[in-house]
């Protein structure tokens, strides 16, 4: 079933403003909330803070006052859905649990995304996300046994996603200039693809602003020193994907597109969500998009002379995004990229970088000493005997991780050996 | 090769140097600026002989400010050429040629007269190639960002050309002798 948000009509803007007690939602309950309803509240969270911190930018560079006024307007009631929806979250769901629902939103959402991504060098640049978060999710498994934690990770994730090795975040360090991606343009990309860089990049700008603010919450030093290690690496994250957007796309198409995204999220959201409770805020906060949607829309034809529907495909769209398993899509990426890294804007295989590559240098600076997200999985077997892991679907498909998710036996320690011999020499 | 026939090539290889800049600026303007094979092709062509080109001067300058010019036209236009290649693996480029795999008559005639010119007038020559070939670059980019044919390959000549015009100007600056 297809949908069309320029054809729906949605609550007039002056009716959207809620009081404080229609905002002082109910919590989900963590111990039987459904992983994927977890996942849709923490996705439409980083949806809503993108949407407002794109909206207060687009404020500081018009000078507008009309459209200013519009972008206020909307942002204010933008501002009461991310309320709503982030304090879905219980109190009673610690960071580090929460923490493991954000990896697993990042390994799913993603999947999906590259999956259903038309574009094949887009589609890499999902699949080389993904291998990442994959293996942030099971460090963080693995911190959260350590931190005492009354509950496994699959307990937040149910067996819906494996808990197993990615690409060692180790070796997932790379200098600033090999994130940046070619972007596409929006006068030749699928909106499907502008829809899904829009979506990715919310979620992992929520990470990183997640990881940048909780990150100093526990006193356990290896906790606090994994945050900061992960955290970084989001930060790498951010820049890889919003180097795929159009940096000459219009302000107000911008915004145009930002809306259209947050309407086909909440449908999305409305299509797949099992909790009613739950659906009833995600039917409420698709009708208010759909006014801001409109009045974004309006805003288009009064500064650029541009009418939205010559932008959008005439049916609509056609596919909910839905947080659904994708446990054979990852081992396969795995399976064909797992020892992959970065050199501008191309994915090569690490025994491809040349000798000196700025790769090892950047390795060498970050890693001197103690690496976090190793010492976490070290800690786990020095206390429990073995590594954490959650697997439904047999061993691990990568020889060199089947035993130790350590990355002494990847393809990027040889290379990172080699590297350093040749300096030697 | 004697003293004097030694001299007497290199300022014939000096003149083909600029009758060939003044011929690649041309063409960079016209078919270039306009043609997605042509772009592809200028622009393949233009990063190949950057990095060989900076290749031999970092073997062959003893200048300082030279050899770190050098060294930034091998990061950039080596990024310049994955950005090609990445740009040549989306759907908005479907159909559009392979980039070539050699470089042209032309430019590999720059590097053998890079190769071949004496020690005392290597900097000379590679400056003065330097700043040819990048007025031509800048010529096949800002053209084609605004007049080519393929919105994914406009976007990328837009994204280079600014890029180029600062590498231009160190050349020159090098140039004058005032150490770039």
């Amino acid at each position: 079933m297809a949908f069309n948000p320029l054809s729906e009509k949605g609550i007039p803007l002056d009716r959207q403003l809620r009081s404080w007690s229609e905002l002082a939602v109910e919590p989900y309950r963590t111990e039987d909330v459904h992983p994927y309803t977890r996942c849709r509240v923490i996705l439409m969270n980083g949806i809503e803070v993108e949407a407002i911190m794109n909206s207060h930018n687009a404020a500081r560079r018009t000078a507008d006052s009309g459209i200013k006024q519009a972008l206020a307007m909307v942002r204010r009631v933008e501002q009461q859905q991310q309320k709503a929806v982030n304090w879905l979250i219980p109190g009673s769901e610690s960071s580090i649990a929460n923490t493991i629902g954000y990896e697993q939103v990042a390994v799913d959402l993603t999947s999906w995304i590259a999956r259903h991504e038309p574009d094949p060098y887009l589609k890499q640049v999902y699949e080389f996300g993904v291998l990442e978060d994959y293996d942030h999710l099971y460090r963080y498994a693995n911190l959260m046994d350590l931190m005492g934690e009354r509950r496994k990770a699959e307990a937040i994730t149910g067996d819906l996603t494996e808990i197993l090795p990615g690409r060692p975040t180790i070796f997932q360090h790379r200098d600033p200039h090999d994130e940046l991606r070619r972007p596409m343009t929006v006068e030749a990309a699928s909106v499907q693809s502008i829809l899904n860089a829009l979506t990715v990049l919310s979620a992992e700008q929520q990470t990183m602003n997640f990881y940048m603010t909780v990150g100093n919450r526990p006193e356990h030093p290896l906790a606090r020193a994994l945050y900061q290690e992960i955290a970084m690496i989001e930060e790498q994250h951010v820049t890889h994907y919003e180097s795929i957007l159009d940096p000459m796309t219009p302000e107000m198409l911008n915004w145009v597109l930002h809306e259209y995204n947050e309407c086909w999220l909440y449908w999305s959201a409305c299509e797949t969500e099992t909790d009613p409770r739950i659906r009833g805020i995600w039917e409420l906060h698709l009708a208010m998009e759909l006014e801001h949607l409109r009045v974004a829309c309006d805003g288009l034809k009064a500064v650029h002379g541009l009418d939205a529907a010559d932008f959008f495909p005439k049916g609509g769209i056609d596919n909910p995004m839905t947080f659904e398993p994708n446990k054979e899509y990852v081992r396969d990426v795995l399976d064909r990229t797992v020892d992959w890294t970065s050199w501008d804007s191309e994915f090569v295989p690490i025994n491809d970088l040349p000798q000196g590559h700025r790769f090892f240098d950047y390795q060498h600076q970050v890693n001197e000493g103690s690496v976090p997200s190793e010492d976490v999985i070290a800690a786990h077997r020095s206390e429990f005997s073995q590594e954490y892991r959650f697997a439904t679907e047999g061993d691990h498909p990568i020889i060199a991780l089947r035993d130790s998710g350590t990355g002494e036996n990847t393809e990027y320690a040889k290379a990172e050996q080699q590297a350093r011999r040749e300096f030697a020499e | 090769m004697t003293e004097q026939h030694g001299t007497l090539r290199h300022t014939m290889d000096k003149a083909s140097d600029v009758m060939g800049g003044m011929m690649g600026r041309a063409k960079a303007k016209t078919a270039g600026a306009t043609s997605t094979a042509a772009f592809i092709e200028n622009a393949t062509i233009g990063n190949r002989y950057e990095i060989e080109a900076a290749q031999i001067a970092l073997k062959r300058s003893r200048s300082e400010g030279v050899r770190a010019a050098a060294q930034k036209m091998i990061v950039d236009h080596t990024a310049m050429t994955h950005q090609m290649h990445s740009a040549l693996r989306m759907n908005e480029t479907a159909g559009a040629p392979l980039p070539p795999e050699n470089l042209d008559t032309r430019r590999a005639k720059l590097i053998e007269h890079l190769e071949t010119a004496p020690d005392d007038a290597f900097d000379k020559t590679y400056l003065d190639q330097q700043v040819l070939a990048h007025k031509e670059t800048h010529d096949l980019l800002s053209g084609f960002a605004q007049s080519g044919d393929n919105p994914q390959l406009r976007s990328l000549a837009a994204a280079s050309d600014p890029v180029v015009l600062r590498h231009l100007a160190v050349m020159e600056r090098l140039r004058a002798g005032d150490g770039g």
